[in-house]
């Protein structure tokens, strides 16, 4: 019956180790109970508050098992006295023979402080009505056996507490690096949330962050018991009193018979850098209905402030990276980190064997527009066809603010016809653009846009290729009264025709 | 040697054949654990400690230990598991409430049986069973139905002369089982006397206590495409407060220090014995449907399930087969007064039953406990929430409007996990 006997601590007589609070009393109940001859042998706990004593194990007809039964002991019965007087005694009715023997034990504070909580109880020892009763001589006897045996009950604590703090501080020293280290945001959080279901081990744990603006909590990742992590980006909360349990604890308003309820197991952690809440840190054992222990609690809410900090640097980092690839004025992605991503794509497309076309637009007579209506009319140009192209795309394409006004869209897996009708619809979205200029007799300003367009593999077979064709077809659209779309193959057949009309009116000349 | 073939007990099928030689084949020195629930009739351990003494002596290579453990601890140690699973190992073999299988599958702590074990590959089970076994994916299956109970009501036929003339007829609503206490309660009877005893009582009220008069009364956790809690519904609410009211009433004793003293009352002192296993030596004894139900009765089944960390699946799975053999199956659960999942030991028992037509008519469609993720910690919440009405009712201090609050926050609690999980 005893499982997995780890030699842990041992009992006073025998120096045998058990794994576990149970394991030990247990042990404690098949002891006695072959040593004294009983038919049963039962654990219980007292709940001072309540006054039930609550029992835990038992031990009869050679089995061992936990069981779950909460009874009040009769006023001024002999087990009643026990627990008062904490004197054992022996009593005897036609329900059979008992010894009472009362016990407190030192529990260590499962809130992690240093005092041990005393935990109050009852060992009843039991016979048959038709067995012999309990003699004084007995009693006695079993008393002693039982106070030595439960002599040694500190050290299964000790050993409990040894391993509880050997746990917390791996949790400590490995969470820190976590934090520490966390830098892009999207990973970042995925370590978070990790590292705190590694170390503690909740039903879940879920991350949501105060988006710019202070207008909405927004989930971000949640974490479950079995470590699956999954976006939660599909939450949004407004952040207005009443609106939202998670929103009044954020704005420091949470009360209710709700979150006393809930204080057992689910724990909020507000994240705050520097007096400034920036999201909320929600761990629950809902599902297992299990309590957070409270040093678990205590150590999560210490963690909070590196949390906090290490969501806060991971957004900092992703705000600077962000700079630094993409354009301010149009949103777009800046030419360096097109370059990057140009490579990338054009070596999928060559190894999958699948097209890929460019485009280059360029903005007509944009110099004019700046030096007839100045910069500022000019950067409200370039925003807007910034925001035409982005409304445009499929998810997979890659636009980039090539320089000046030129603009350079990459379309992955899109032949020419397909670049051709994206194009179109461009041209044709921007040419319906109306800019106001409230300076100008016009009041208005229209602008249009000019294209070329080259494909892999028909146009050219590498990178550079691939950019010289489509500034050759933006070229000639340039050069062929602009506002329109050219596609490479087309623009080649024609510099063909021209050439040759060309030769034959040299031939013809001549 | 095959053990098989040593013990000359040869399996009941050939499919069986082939999972205990499979076992045989790789048992050199096996060792298995076992979980096992904790019951209020000790019966249960020692019928499964002979059952292990049965099967150590047909695979002597194969060693079993087993462990008893509380509903309470056996969930704790589940969910240890997952959150440690190096320190806090599983059991090879579970037995698990059959409406846990769905919440512990889907987080991945048990193994699919659907081709191991034998009644499960031929679906040797009723089909109320099988309805709930296999909620949302009839091809698999991650327990396998072990034993099944029901409660009902047992009447002392001597107890009630003069009280009701037909109990049959008048104990068939709760109203009339009401009536009957009330007239029990005040004629003048000896001292230990009793008018109604719950044998399975846990000190409290509790989920099992409320649950059949919950399902009489039409009531239910969720409604019935889940998608909310119902805890506040008439229906629920009212049969919660059918069976408190026995409790205000002093019908039932709370934490009762008689028992603590004098263990559970002998039925010969009691009149009426709500009990979901058959009564041992039950003379004049008649037994009834649990008072108030519509129709057939409310059922609970228990399953066996095979940790998916056990380190010998395959045995694990054997053994559980060989649990499912119906002569191991009938010896055991024949052993504390409950009935046999597998389809051809449970209709053979109910032919055999002293009361059949009172099994027939509660096993003709039973109401399970619905095998969904988020129920058992719907029980959970009931069950905190009668915890603390029990206190009020022991302390004298219980008003209808506590009952109100405490069904509604753990209604809103049911509901946030609904729309969590």
């Amino acid at each position: 019956m005893k499982k997995n006997p780890k030699n842990l601590y041992g009992t006073a007589s025998e120096q045998v180790f058990y794994d576990g609070r149970y394991s030990f009393i247990q042990a404690a109940l098949e002891a006695v109970s072959q040593q004294f001859a009983l038919d049963g042998a039962s654990f219980y706990e007292y709940d001072e508050k309540t006054e039930l004593l609550c029992l835990r194990l038992r031990h009869a007809f050679g089995a061992s098992f936990e069981h779950e039964e909460n009874l009040r002991p009769l006023s001024g019965s002999s087990a009643a006295a026990a627990i008062k007087t904490r004197q054992s005694c022996a009593a005897s009715s036609a329900a059979g023979r008992f010894f009472y023997f009362p016990f407190k034990l030192d529990f260590f504070d499962p809130s992690g402080g240093r005092n041990a909580v005393a935990r109050t109880g009852l060992v009843r020892l039991e016979r048959s009505p038709r067995k012999r009763r309990f003699s004084a001589a007995e009693a006695s006897k079993a008393g002693a056996w039982l106070r030595s045996y439960f002599k040694d009950y500190y050290k299964e604590e000790f050993f409990s507490l040894a391993r509880r703090q050997e746990k917390t501080v791996s949790a400590i020293t490995e969470l820190t690096e976590v934090f520490a280290t966390a830098l892009r945001a999207r990973d970042s959080f995925r370590h978070i949330l990790a590292g705190i279901q590694t170390y503690f081990g909740f039903d879940r744990v879920r991350l949501y962050l105060i988006e710019e603006g202070n207008r909405k909590l927004k989930g971000e990742l949640s974490a479950d018991i079995q470590g699956q992590i999954k976006s939660i980006s599909y939450e949004e909360i407004p952040l207005e009193a009443g609106a939202h349990r998670f929103a009044d604890i954020v704005l420091g308003r949470s009360t209710g018979a709700f979150m006393e309820r809930y204080k057992d197991c689910v724990l909020y952690v507000p994240l705050a850098v520097q007096g400034v809440t920036i999201g909320l840190l929600i761990v629950d054992n809902l599902l297992s209905q299990q309590r957070i222990e409270p040093a678990e609690l205590a150590m999560l809410k210490s963690f909070g402030g590196q949390i906090a900090l290490a969501v806060d640097n991971s957004r900092l980092f992703d705000k600077v990276e962000e700079l630094s690839l993409y354009d301010e004025l149009t949103k777009l992605p800046l030419r360096r980190y097109f370059n990057q991503r140009f490579q990338e794509e054009f070596y999928r497309a060559e190894r999958f064997k699948q097209p890929l076309a460019l485009i280059w637009a360029d903005v007509d007579y944009f110099k004019e527009i700046n030096d007839t209506y100045g910069h500022q009319i000019g950067d409200v140009v370039l925003k807007e066809i910034g925001r035409v192209i982005l409304s445009n795309l499929r998810k997979i394409d890659f636009p980039c603010r090539y320089g000046g006004d030129e603009m350079v869209i990459l379309l992955p897996q899109a032949a020419g016809a397909e670049a051709a009708r994206l194009a179109q619809r461009l041209c044709e979205e921007i040419s319906e653009l109306r800019i106001a200029v409230p300076f100008s007799k016009t009041r208005e300003l229209k602008v249009t846009l000019s294209i070329g367009i080259s494909t892999f593999p028909q146009d050219a077979s590498g990178v550079e290729g691939l950019l010289e064709r489509a500034d050759d077809a933006l070229y000639w659209v340039k050069s062929h009264g602009r506002g329109s779309i050219a596609l490479y193959s087309d623009v080649a057949v024609e510099k063909e025709k021209e050439k040759a009309a060309a030769g034959g009116n040299t031939d013809g000349n001549s | 040697m095959c053990c098989c073939v040593a013990t000359k007990k040869p399996p009941h099928n050939s499919l069986l054949l082939l999972f205990l030689c499979a076992l045989c084949a790789s048992a050199v020195n096996i060792r298995m654990n076992i979980w096992l629930l904790s019951d209020y009739d000790p019966r249960k351990h020692l019928a499964f400690k002979s059952m292990l003494a049965r099967f150590s002596l047909a695979f002597p290579d194969t060693e079993t230990e087993f462990l008893v453990k509380s509903r309470k601890s056996m969930w704790e140690s589940l969910f240890a598991h997952l959150r440690d699973p190096r320190r806090n190992p599983l059991a090879d073999i579970i037995e698990i409430p059959q409406n846990w299988t769905e919440l512990f599958s889907r987080l991945g702590l048990l193994s699919d049986l659907s081709g191991r074990v034998e009644p499960l590959v031929r679906r040797r089970y009723p089909g109320f069973i099988l309805k709930e076994l296999c909620r949302h994916d009839e091809a698999r299956a991650f327990s396998a139905p072990w034993w099944i109970e029901a409660p009902a009501l047992f009447c002392r036929m001597q107890a009630l002369r003069g009280i009701c003339a037909d109990p049959a007829k008048e104990l068939a609503s709760w109203e009339g089982f009401r009536a009957s206490l009330d007239k029990l309660s005040s004629g003048g009877r000896r001292r230990n006397f009793r008018a109604l005893s719950c044998p399975g009582s846990s000190g409290s009220v509790s989920v099992s206590d409320v649950l059949p008069r919950m399902w009489g009364r039409r009531g239910g956790l969720f409604s019935d495409d889940f998608n909310r809690a119902t805890f506040t519904r008439d229906e629920t609410a009212g049969g919660i407060e059918d069976w408190l009211e026995l409790a205000v009433s002093g019908k039932i004793e709370l934490f009762s220090p008689d028992r603590f003293e004098h263990g559970p009352r002998p039925p010969e002192e009691c009149a009426f014995i709500i009990s979901s296993r058959k009564l041992p030596g039950r003379a004049g004894f008649r037994m009834l449907p649990y008072p108030g139900s519509p129709g057939s009765g409310f059922a609970l089944v228990y399953n066996l399930a095979v940790s998916a960390s056990s380190s010998d699946p395959d045995g694990a799975a054997a053994f559980v087969s060989w649990v499912m053999e119906p002569p191991n199956m009938e010896a055991f659960t024949e052993s504390f007064g409950v009935f046999p999942c597998l389809k051809p030991a449970f209709e053979q028992r109910l032919q055999e039953e002293r009361d059949s037509g009172v099994y027939r008519r509660i096993f003709s469609a039973p109401e399970l406990m619905p095998n969904i993720m988020v129920y058992p910690t719907a029980e959970l919440l009931l069950e905190r929430a009668l915890w603390n009405l029990s206190l009020k009712i022991a302390r004298k201090d219980y008003a209808r409007e506590d009952l109100n609050r405490e069904l509604i926050m753990a209604q809103g609690e049911a509901d946030y996990l609904l729309s969590l999980y």
